[in-house]
């Protein structure tokens, strides 16, 4: 019985569009590009509702469906169900590139009233009229954005920065060694640490924080791990390099054999050295104070990004005596290290670090960009507070002004 | 060219996505979202070389019977166990790789962080000694901030007085300030130079000024 009536069903919609007037169907569509979305894969459909929806025997009306399709597809996609009384919606999925064009249709949806009032869907899915041609629109296309225009105020002082930083390096390469570098205390203790290590035959533990390669802080723990290596390679001392991603491990193992080739003592490396622990956060916790509790390293680093785990290892390391150096740009982390470790890089000093280290020309050049983007970035900042307090307390033409300045570099 | 070629792909991978950070359209979150993917894949295989040196790491120690091997040993059977339950039986919700991982893993993860409870209390035990200016202030912030976050312990210690009453009220208050204003600012501080610090990390990488990752001695010339 059930399948004599939806075979019933499928026949009068298969008959509906041949048998109906236009005006009980959606007509005069159109679609615009929705303003409001900037990835471009919107557009905005309106169209003129029917003044009495046509009704099919066993089936009652129950909205509005949105089609999509790209231009010369056969198949319907389905987009969004509004009410009968709607003139409007959004219709998502439109890709714009590869540059396809779209048609866009509407039409009515049907469903089946149950017994109980209930609304029963046709074999397990919405049942609808395929749009007639008369309420197609098409080839239409939504247009993307290519610019973010709340971020101007991100682009312009970036592309400032960077300005700043590459015309420092140019000009001040040639007489770098002139440049003074603030003593980093961190820094400084890092030929202690080797020092003592060697002196101590003991290892040194280095980590590189627990965030993926992705991260920034852990390039910068990778290129301090190049020096470091480096250094500790020249006196035979081993370094030992637990690692949390596999990406990580790999990259800093190419980075110490380096060190070790660079260093004269390429027979001195062991890729066994570096190795993998864990991806789970405590589990490579637990293995990094296992292995220092057992190895009693002379010197610990702990340089990147943390989390919870900060503490956890420095107050192990603390426990065995090893001298220890932490540097991390996490700043919900750094009172835990400062108040654990030896010496702590805070922020900026872990990626100024490559540089302090080798000064290479170059780098200690940048370096000194860096510094004047600071002043630089300072001075618009006292300038946007000033501002702020102007256009508070005062009215007019330049109150409206610096309440302008300071709104331009409001972001989302 | 061994090192031209990885500076080059560097140099236009750093060049992509500053410009995708700034344009909403498709094309480019799509791009973004390839390159995820593709880090995504890398990252599957390179999981087998981490496997390779975690198996090979703890395998030696158990060969040499160096200290504590035995600690080894479980480490390879739970791994193998766990591989074992996890593709044999699979994972879903109920599962017994499920199990394991709800009632083993998860409690050996919150042992490991319980213990940061007591790594703290014998870290400010070392850090609020009155040793000199700062850490004095760093003591009395301490203690306010303590304080002003359990106000019911003034009650406790000075009782329903007036003066328990008034710290009562006005502890929360000051905490609250250190917090959201002298704290605030150190921290957006640090965040202020970690900002231009990775800036200048990424043009020096991206212009192969800095190519000590790719074995070029330290960068620079």
């Amino acid at each position: 019985m059930n399948t004599l009536r939806l075979g019933i069903v499928g026949l009068l919609l298969l008959a509906a569009p041949v048998c109906i007037a236009q005006t009980r169907l959606p007509s005069s569509v159109q679609a615009e590009d929705d303003p409001e979305e900037p990835q471009g894969i919107q557009m905005i459909v309106t169209w003129r509702p029917p003044d009495e929806p046509l009704q099919v025997d066993g089936l009652q009306a129950v909205g509005q469906r949105v089609f999509f399709r790209k231009m010369g597809e056969a198949q319907w996609r389905l987009g969004p169900v509004v009410p009968l009384d709607a003139t409007t919606a959004p219709v998502g999925g439109l890709k714009p590139w590869p540059w396809p064009r779209w048609e866009i249709g509407v039409s009515l949806e049907y469903q089946i009233p149950g017994a109980a009032g209930e609304m029963l869907t046709v074999m397990g899915r919405p049942s609808t009229i395929a749009p007639l041609p008369e309420a197609i629109v098409g080839p239409v296309r939504p247009v993307g954005a290519w610019f973010k225009p709340e971020y101007t105020a991100v682009l312009v002082l970036g592309v400032l920065v960077c300005a700043i930083v590459l015309i420092t390096l140019y000009t001040t390469r040639g007489r770098a060694e002139q440049v003074y570098i603030r003593p980093i205390a961190g820094l400084e203790a890092v030929n202690d640490a080797i020092g003592r290590a060697t002196e101590m035959g003991k290892p040194i533990v280095y980590v590189s924080g627990l965030s993926g390669i992705g991260d920034i802080a852990t390039i910068a723990a990778m290129l301090i791990l190049g020096h470091l290596s480096r250094r500790s390679a020249a006196y035979e001392t081993e370094i030992l390099v637990p690692c949390q991603d596999p990406l990580v491990m790999t990259t800093e193992r190419e980075i110490v054999r380096q060190a070790y080739t660079e260093a004269g003592k390429p027979d001195a490396y062991k890729p066994d050295n570096i190795f993998y622990v864990t991806d789970s956060q405590f589990g490579y916790v637990a293995a990094v104070d296992g292995l220092m509790m057992r190895e009693k390293p002379a010197a610990a680093f702990y340089m990147g990004y943390f989390f919870a785990e900060a503490l956890i290892l420095a107050e192990t390391g603390n426990q065995t005596g090893a001298i220890q150096i932490a540097g991390t740009d996490a700043d919900t982390q750094l009172p835990f290290f400062i108040t654990a470790c030896d010496y702590t890089l805070m922020g900026e000093e872990l990626y100024a670090a490559s540089a302090y280290l080798s000064r290479q020309p170059l780098l200690v050049a940048q370096l000194r960009g860096q510094d004047i983007a600071k002043v630089i970035i300072s001075a618009v900042m006292i300038a946007g507070v000033i501002a702020a307090t102007y256009a508070v307390l005062t009215t007019g033409a330049a109150a409206d002004l610096a309440n302008a300045f300071v709104q331009w570099f409001m972001t989302e | 060219m061994r090192l031209q070629i990885p500076l080059l792909i560097t140099f236009l991978a750093g060049v992509f996505m500053a410009v995708q950070f700034f344009v909403p359209h498709d094309l480019g979150v799509t791009a973004y979202t390839e390159l995820l993917n593709w880090g995504r894949i890398i990252g599957a295989f390179a999981l087998v070389l981490g496997i390779h040196s975690l198996l090979r790491t703890h395998l030696e120690k158990i060969r040499r019977r160096r200290h504590d091997w035995p600690y080894s040993m479980v480490a390879i059977v739970s791994f193998v166990f766990m591989v074992v339950i996890g593709i044999g039986f699979g994972s879903d919700p109920g599962s017994a790789f499920d199990w394991l991982f709800n009632y083993v893993q998860v409690p050996l993860d919150a042992t490991m962080f319980a213990l940061l409870a007591f790594f703290i209390a014998s870290a400010a035990f070392r850090t609020f000694r009155a040793r000199s200016t700062e850490a004095t202030l760093l003591l009395v912030a301490a203690i306010v901030v303590m304080l002003g976050r359990v106000p019911g312990s003034l009650l406790v210690l000075f009782g329903q007085t007036g003066v328990g009453e008034w710290l009562h009220s006005t502890m929360p208050d000051v905490s609250e300030w250190i917090m959201n204003f002298p704290s605030v600012a150190a921290k957006r501080g640090i965040i202020f130079g970690v900002a231009l610090g990775s800036i200048a990390t990424a043009l020096r990488i991206m212009l192969g000024i800095e190519r000590s990752h790719l074995g070029g001695g330290g960068g620079g010339e």
